[in-house]
């Protein structure tokens, strides 16, 4: 089998075991079998083991590095996104409640690409060919996986939040339960707080409650992600200022692609300042985290697909 | 009748710098820099595609004009876009001295003591079986080694850690000042043309050599080098599918007087600097010598840089044929030949016979098709073909290395020839002395973020009092960020301080489930 046959074979096989591990993580957190959770890693780590042999079957194809265009790009994205997850979150910060929503990332990611940008492995044009590219590339790439994890993590803190708010609002005046984001599940682990009204009937701890892990977990997960992905992101605007330098003879243009990943590091440089410095925990600095991916995802696909500009290199 | 005083000029004053110094300030100017941004590019903007701009305006009647006037089709250059800037690098600075000062102070000085030391967030006690001195003596090489500083007096014990990220933050954030003065000087000071070289001749750079506009910074001075540039050659090469594969300039500079300085070859990615100015491979084209005569008398033979037509959807650019024009405006009327080249003769037959558009990658036996008009020239522009007040007198096809005659009526006897194609180099050249200074700032940029994002501040404290049987010890401390891996480096501290006794016993509770509940 040729190197290019071999690539879209594992790309397909990776996007089934993406779309699988994902339904199995899923399952895990509405039945919360850990037999479900240790079949949904597995099927996931072969699909990561799948989707790394489509990346490198691809350079072996086209004869150079494998993120040359959209497609490659958003096969290296998912990649990223999964491992990335699975290191860090399920891993460092043992939570394993994100993984399914960061596989349904990745299956996005790879399914848009399959339909929207499908290129031949083919040589690069020349302005593409250069090593800061190659640089520029990874690091864009990598702090997108990162904040890519740090949104979804917000989302769901945002989700988790106020489920857990109105949980609390139940515990003070007997408001109904929500039915999105689960607070208080039957099924769950509870742990017993005493009811603060002394009735003697214990009530649930909203934070422990519910599918999710609790918001200041899923908070502090998604900063760390972040605070991780900036500097990257930083050295990925600064590399491709020197390759454009090169290239265009301007480091800088507020060419279209540009001028979005400047929004992007600052809405988020925006963020890890409400976070840190003014002490803007919660909603308010999670709500400026979201607009970050917003941006982040307008930076990855609008520009390429309808906002003209020199970077715009879809089709390779 | 009393009007009640307004605020002083010095209340003013020192009401605008309050809200220049909060840090709130400076990041909505940096949100609104950013909203600015976006409008730049959902905006056609002039100095990239005026064309589209100018199309924008045709459709967009009043909204257009007044989208124009306030700037916002030259988004990065208006006065807004500068004001802006201004303001938010006058409120950075205004942030940024006091905590500067403030560093400096915390730098200088050493450590300080404290007094209630189970008043921190996490504290303990112990009970040891040696002297208070002794304890103090070892809690303080305990903490130097692990590179806090310490500040000892008597038996207390005074210990931080982590100025570093204040310091990397300050780097960070000064560093954008240094970016400013480096676009500031390199942009003022430099400029960006393009020059069109053809084979076998040399460009001057003056600035009436300049294709088209020429960008200039408000302090160039005009000082353009007078560095000549010889295109030797020109190369581009293709795949067998019609992809690019590179564009090479081979080039020989010359100095004011002429004489060689060496030969290069730059292309795309791979500019080359002389005299302080950057040179970059941007474009290309064919520019086929052609002589013309009438009644034998010559009248041009030069080279002719021609476009190319612009390619219809889904139609190669490289299937396109090029355009020029020769003018004579010696006789009476003006004469003008425009001229159609096909660089690769087969992609014309294929397309006369077939219909299909055929790539033009090589030279293979070029055709150039021309057209004689006479008239009164309207645009006497080399580059431009208009045919306003012309008519045509004649046409023909022109083969390389042959020549064509006709008659052109109340003219004379026209012949044409085609000795040659070349092929012409399009260079950016430009001149940024602020590089060095833009690439300095970003590495400095990275190099504070890192610190200012990872590394921690924490602080303790050892205070040791004589006890009966030996000494009674207390230790105290904080971190401000990463709180949670604190608690564990704090326990370490706390059993390295009691390691030396036997019985060292600790007395006190660690940090309860709720207080953890708000670590971040
Ligand atoms: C003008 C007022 C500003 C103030 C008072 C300020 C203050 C601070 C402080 C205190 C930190 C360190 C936080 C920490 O040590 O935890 C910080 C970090 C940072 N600042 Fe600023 N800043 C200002 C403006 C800006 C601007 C305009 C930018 C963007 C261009 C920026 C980007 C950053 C980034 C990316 C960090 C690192 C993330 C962090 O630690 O929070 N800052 N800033």
């Amino acid at each position: 089998m040729n190197a290019a046959r071999l690539s879209s074979t594992a790309f397909d096989l990776t996007l089934w075991l993406y779309l699988g591990a994902m339904v199995l993580s899923f399952a895990y957190l509405a039945a919360r079998r850990d037999l479900l959770w240790k079949v949904a890693r597995v099927v996931a780590i072969a699909g990561a083991s799948a989707n790394l042999v489509s990346i490198v079957a691809r350079g072996v194809a086209a004869q150079r590095v494998p993120w040359g265009n959209m497609f490659e790009y958003s096969t290296v994205l998912a990649f990223l996104v999964v491992v990335g997850t699975l290191v860090f979150v399920e891993g460092v910060a043992k939570i394993k409640t994100l993984t399914g929503f960061s596989l349904m990332f990745s299956v996005l990611t790879l399914a848009i690409a399959a339909m929207f940008f499908p290129v031949e492995p083919s040589p690069l044009q020349p302005a593409l060919n250069s090593y800061w590219i190659k640089i520029h590339v990874v690091a864009a790439i990598t702090g997108s996986s990162l904040f890519a994890i740090g949104g979804i993590a917000t989302i769901l803190f945002l989700i988790k939040d106020r489920s857990e708010r109105r949980a609390l609002s139940v515990l003070r005046d007997g408001t109904p339960p929500p039915i999105m984001g689960g607070a208080i599940e039957i099924d769950a682990p509870h742990d017993l707080l005493p009811d603060p009204e002394g009735s003697g009937t214990p009530a649930p701890d909203p934070a422990r409650g519910g599918v999710l892990p609790s918001a200041a977990a899923l908070d502090r997960v998604a900063y760390r992600v972040i605070a991780f992905a900036f500097p990257i992101w930083t050295f990925a605007v600064i590399a491709g200022a020197i390759w454009a330098q090169d290239a265009w003879g301007r480091y800088w243009g507020w060419d279209p692609k540009e001028t979005w990943s400047f929004v992007t590091w600052t809405i988020f440089a925006g963020y890890l300042h409400a976070r840190s410095t003014a002490g803007w925990k919660g909603r308010r600095a999670a709500v400026i985290a979201v607009v970050g991916f917003v941006s982040l995802l307008i930076t990855y696909y609008a520009v390429n697909l309808w906002i003209v500009g020199l970077h715009s290199y879809k089709n390779g | 009748m009393t009007t009640r005083p307004g605020p002083t000029v010095r209340q003013s004053v020192a009401l605008v710098w309050r809200t220049l110094r909060s840090m709130r300030t400076a990041l909505i100017l940096l949100l609104v820099l950013a909203v600015g941004s976006v409008i730049g590019s959902l905006l056609p903007q002039i100095p990239n595609s005026p064309e589209r701009v100018g199309r924008y305006l045709d459709d967009h009647g009043v909204w257009g004009t007044f989208l124009f006037r306030a700037g916002f089709f030259d988004v990065y250059g208006s006065w807004w876009f500068a004001l802006i800037t201004t303001l938010l690098f006058v409120s950075l600075a205004a942030c940024l001295f006091p905590r500067t000062r403030a560093m400096m102070r915390a730098l200088r000085q050493r450590p300080v003591q404290a007094r209630e030391l189970d008043a921190f967030r996490h504290h303990a006690e112990l009970r040891v079986d040696h002297g208070p001195d002794a304890v103090a003596a070892d809690a303080a090489r305990y903490l130097r080694r692990k590179r806090f500083r310490v500040s000892r007096q008597d038996d207390g014990v005074a210990a931080e850690k982590g100025v570093l990220r204040e310091v990397g933050s300050l780097l960070f954030h000064w560093a954008f000042f240094l970016l400013l003065v480096g676009v500031i000087v390199g942009k003022g000071t430099g400029f960006t043309g393009r020059a069109v070289v053809t084979e076998g001749e040399t460009w001057i750079d003056a600035r009436a050599n300049y294709d088209g506009e020429i960008r200039t910074g408000r302090y160039f001075g005009g000082a353009h080098t007078g560095l000549g540039i010889e295109l030797l050659d020109f190369d581009d090469s293709y795949r067998r599918n019609g992809l690019p594969i590179d564009f090479v300039s081979r080039l020989r500079f010359r100095d004011r007087e002429g004489s060689p300085l060496g030969v290069e070859e730059i292309r795309v990615n791979h500019p080359t600097s002389r005299d302080g100015v950057r040179i970059f491979q941007e474009g290309f084209g064919w520019a086929p010598v052609v002589t013309a005569a009438l009644d034998g008398e010559s009248m041009w033979s030069s080279p002719i840089e021609m476009t190319r037509d612009e390619a219809p959807d889904g139609v190669p650019a490289t299937a396109m044929p090029w355009r020029g024009a020769i003018k004579l405006t010696a006789p009476e009327p003006d004469v003008m030949i425009s001229l159609e080249l096909w660089s690769d003769y087969r992609a014309f037959a294929n397309l006369q016979l077939t219909g299909r558009p055929t790539p033009m990658l090589v030279q293979f036996d070029p055709l150039i098709r021309y057209s004689v008009y006479v008239g009164r020239i309207a645009d006497p522009a080399r580059s431009s073909i208009d045919t306003r007040g012309l008519r045509r007198v004649a046409r023909g096809d022109l083969h390389a290395a042959r020549s064509d005659g006709t008659d052109v009526p109340g003219v004379g006897e026209l012949t044409l020839s085609f000795p040659e194609l070349r092929q012409y180099s399009v260079l950016l050249i430009s001149r940024d002395v602020g590089i060095p200074m833009v690439l300095a700032a970003a590495i400095l940029v990275l190099v504070g973020l890192i610190p200012a994002l990872y590394v921690s501040r924490r602080k303790v404290w050892v205070r040791a009092e004589a006890a009966p049987g030996g000494a009674l010890v207390k230790i105290g401390g904080f971190a401000l960020q990463r709180k949670d891996s604190f608690e564990n480096e704090f326990d370490a501290i706390v059993r390295a301080v009691g390691a030396r006794s036997s019985a060292s016993q600790r007395t006190s509770e660690r940090p309860g489930p709720d207080e953890r509940v708000t670590t971040s």
